[in-house]
């Protein structure tokens, strides 16, 4: 029996939720990195999901080719993320995101 | 000769003002000199072609169009007919004589440069006002003599008081000049033009007692036009000619080198008012309201200066308010239509109210600059060309037979005894009575002058050792004198009337042809009691002058006496106060209120620093916690408002 489209969104939405707090609330950056991955799958589990129940027309790999490349950035954004995070750990001695407000002012 | 170009004559004087003003003192005192004397006897020369071409009774005109406005057009404009003849020659003449006297006067001046292009300038802008041929070119030339004796008022900048005094003039000035431009404001709305020719055209068909049907003036009655018309003319004449209330700034106008006080506050500029009437004679004649109130200012100006100038004793203050009363005298005969009376007392005046200044300046060039005639005396026998000179113009401006003054102000006398005036019959010999008695006061306070300055003996060190004038200045002098003297053939009165109502007779013909409908001439004869009064006058001044000076005891009675009105006399009848306190001082007040509430409490305060202090707290209290620098809460407001986004749009598709 196939997994309609509607589960397959509410696992999506799940998890970009559990991703969204993770990256909104934790203190330490590599976490808010983990809970930025969450969120890129959770939108390439949507594309997948609407890849293979088009609203209209018949099913087409569109969703599909994005979700590669979702993935392909995916993996550069993970190699330069964690590099910063290194760069600053190695800087400040912390990875603690509230010590990091260069921004300010 | 009909093709000679009048721009020369005052663009010469200007090109020597522009010279010596941007080479300065590199030129040299030599060469500063020839440049400003030559550049005045050209334009002298210039003047004299210009005159014989229209000595025989043609006018000379050359214009072209400045500018046009709506239906104004205005032209760049210059004529010559006798009247501006006139002028042109008393202000190239005497101009040029006093250049000749400044090379003297000024020779040890660290500023010639400046002083002579602002002398030449002057003389280029009051060429203007003469040249001019309307209103507008007339005013160019009326702001321009307007600057260069504020320049040269203030030439010693250095002294605050002088400063002052050149400011002083010029904003008085600047009161009067409100009326003349209010005064051409109303030429245009009623006529449409500013050129003179067209004015007298337009008034020549004036129905005067016809109410106007268009225009600015709409419903107001053409004789009532006519009227304010003329009144707004008297405030800048009141202004430039030191009439009252705006005669206050000749008197410190003496702050400036006394050539200049000879020059522009005596010959001159100060005779522009009495010029710019006789222009406007045809306007003038048709308002007998507007006459007699020039009439009234003209006789209470010439008596009250002239009471002041019995109590003071400042050699040049003494001067200036005689000339004030002799302006006066000019005014009170434009007052009474003897245009040509005017005119012939106002070049009479300029030779010896000139002479007398110049003297006056040899004088304190002589005592190093003291003014104060208590430390004066005795004089002629250390300055013996200047003190004859001096005697010589004060005898001319006293009525002694038969200088110029004599004539000339018996001219305006008898006319103004002559006169009838329907509006006003107390006028004329009102007028009379305050013009002869301004006359007596004349030769009372300049004989005292006279005496006090050259006769008895020295009262100080300085007098003992007084030094005689240069050759330069005394050949100015006597050339003035000679003129003071010479003068009396102007208004001398011969068959058929005097030189020079016949010259300018075709000037005023058809003035006065208005003027005889509007106020019908008394009996003709030959004013004798009016002669001999004058001459009596003259006489009784300068006795009373002689009996006081030489009588101490009797001088003290005197004093004692009079009492309180001497004292104010002495001080100028406090008016300068009066303004001070009624003028000066509310204006002043109310410029503090503008300028700390108004100026730096609303503008500055709320309007500027209060709505950067609104955008500053704003910042400070509501933008600058949201730049936190934490990233997360960037985040967070990016979160919050996508799903703001989100649900704005999925609300539409529930």
């Amino acid at each position: 029996m196939a997994v309609p489209l509607n589960h397959y969104l509410a696992v999506a939405t799940l998890l970009f939720g559990i991703g969204l707090c993770g990256a909104l609330v934790r203190r330490n950056s590599l976490t808010v990195f983990m809970s930025i991955e969450l969120m890129l799958n959770a939108a390439n589990l949507t594309f997948l999901a609407f890849a293979r129940y088009p609203l209209r027309g018949p099913p087409a790999v569109n969703g599909q080719a994005v979700a590669f490349f979702v993935m392909a950035v995916a993996a550069a954004e993970a190699a330069v993320g964690l590099a910063i995070i290194i760069a600053v750990f190695r800087v400040r001695g912390s990875v603690n995101i509230d010590d990091l407000r260069s921004l300010r002012n | 000769m009909q093709t000679f170009p009048l721009i020369w004559i005052p663009l010469v004087p200007l090109l020597g003002a522009a010279v010596l003003g941007i080479l300065g003192n590199r030129l040299g005192r030599a060469n500063i000199n020839l440049i400003a004397c030559g550049s005045i006897l050209t334009a002298l020369a210039g003047s004299l072609f210009a005159v014989a071409s229209v000595a025989g009774g043609a006018t000379l005109a050359q214009s072209f169009t400045w500018f046009h406005v709506g239906t104004v057009d205005v032209s760049w404009g210059f004529t010559v007919d006798r009247l501006s003849a006139t002028l042109l020659l008393v202000v190239t003449g005497i101009g040029f004589l006093i250049h000749v006297y400044s090379t003297g006067y000024m020779a040890h001046d660290p500023a010639p440069a400046r002083y002579f292009a602002y002398l030449n300038l002057f003389v280029s802008a009051m060429l203007v006002l003469v040249l001019g041929d309307n209103l507008v070119v007339l005013f160019v030339g009326w702001e321009g003599v307007g600057l260069c004796s504020y320049l040269l008022i203030g030439f010693w900048y250095e002294d605050p008081d002088k400063a002052l005094a050149g400011r002083k003039a010029f904003i008085v000035n600047r009161i009067g000049d409100l009326g003349f431009t209010l005064a051409v404001f109303a030429c245009i709305a009623m006529f449409g033009t500013v050129s003179f020719h067209g004015l007298a055209e337009q008034t020549g068909q004036l129905r005067i007692d016809q109410p106007l049907l268009q225009g600015v003036f709409a419903g107001w009655g053409t004789g009532s036009v006519i009227t304010l018309i003329g009144l707004l003319f008297l405030v800048g004449v009141a202004g430039k000619s030191a009439q009252i209330p705006l005669y206050v700034w000749l008197p410190d106008a003496m702050a400036g080198p006394t050539p200049v006080s000879a020059l522009i506050h005596a010959a001159t500029m100060v005779t522009a008012g009495v010029y710019l009437m006789c222009r406007l004679s045809f306007l003038y004649v048709y308002s007998g309201t507007a006459l007699t109130v020039v009439g009234a200012i003209g006789a209470a100006t010439a008596l009250f200066a002239a009471i002041i100038a019995c109590a003071q004793n400042d050699i040049k203050k003494v001067l200036a308010y005689s000339t004030v009363s002799q302006l006066g005298f000019m005014v009170l005969a434009v007052g009474v239509g003897a245009f040509w009376a005017a005119i012939a007392h106002l070049v009479t005046h300029a030779f010896f109210k000139a002479c007398l200044f110049l003297t006056a300046g040899s004088v304190i060039h002589g005592m190093h600059d003291e003014q104060d005639v208590r430390r004066m005396g005795g004089l002629l026998k250390r300055m013996p060309q200047t003190g004859a000179a001096f005697i010589v113009a004060t005898a001319a401006i006293t009525g002694v037979v038969p200088l110029s003054g004599f004539f000339s102000k018996d001219a305006i006398l008898s006319l103004v005894q002559g006169t009838r005036n329907a509006g006003a019959p107390w006028a004329p010999a009102l007028f009379y009575v305050a013009g002869s008695l301004a006359a007596l006061g004349t030769a009372y306070y300049m004989w005292r002058l006279a005496l006090l300055t050259f006769y008895g003996q020295p009262r100080t060190e300085q007098a003992a050792h007084a030094h005689e004038a240069t050759w330069s200045m005394t050949f100015v002098t006597w050339t003035l004198a000679a003129g003071s003297v010479a003068g009396l053939w102007l208004a001398l009165p011969l068959e058929g009337g005097a030189p020079m109502e016949r010259w300018l007779a075709p000037v005023f013909e058809e003035s006065l042809t208005h003027l005889t409908a509007l106020r019908p001439p008394a009996e003709e004869g030959i004013p004798w009691l009016a002669f001999l009064v004058a001459f009596a006058i003259a006489w009784a001044g300068a006795g009373i002058a002689y009996v006081l000076w030489r009588d101490a005891a009797l001088r003290e009675r005197a004093t004692r006496m009079l009492g309180w009105i001497r004292v104010a006399a002495e001080n100028k009848f406090y008016v300068d106060e009066i303004y001070q306190s009624l003028i000066v001082r509310p204006i002043a007040v109310s410029a503090r209120f503008l300028w700390r509430f108004v100026d730096q409490g609303l503008i500055d305060g709320v309007a500027v620093r209060g709505s950067a202090a609104v955008v500053q707290a704003f910042s400070r209290y509501a933008l600058r916690p949201l730049q936190n620098g934490n990233a997360q809460s960037y985040a967070m407001v990016m979160a919050l408002g996508m799903a703001t986004l989100l649900w704005l749009i999925l609300k539409g598709h529930a």
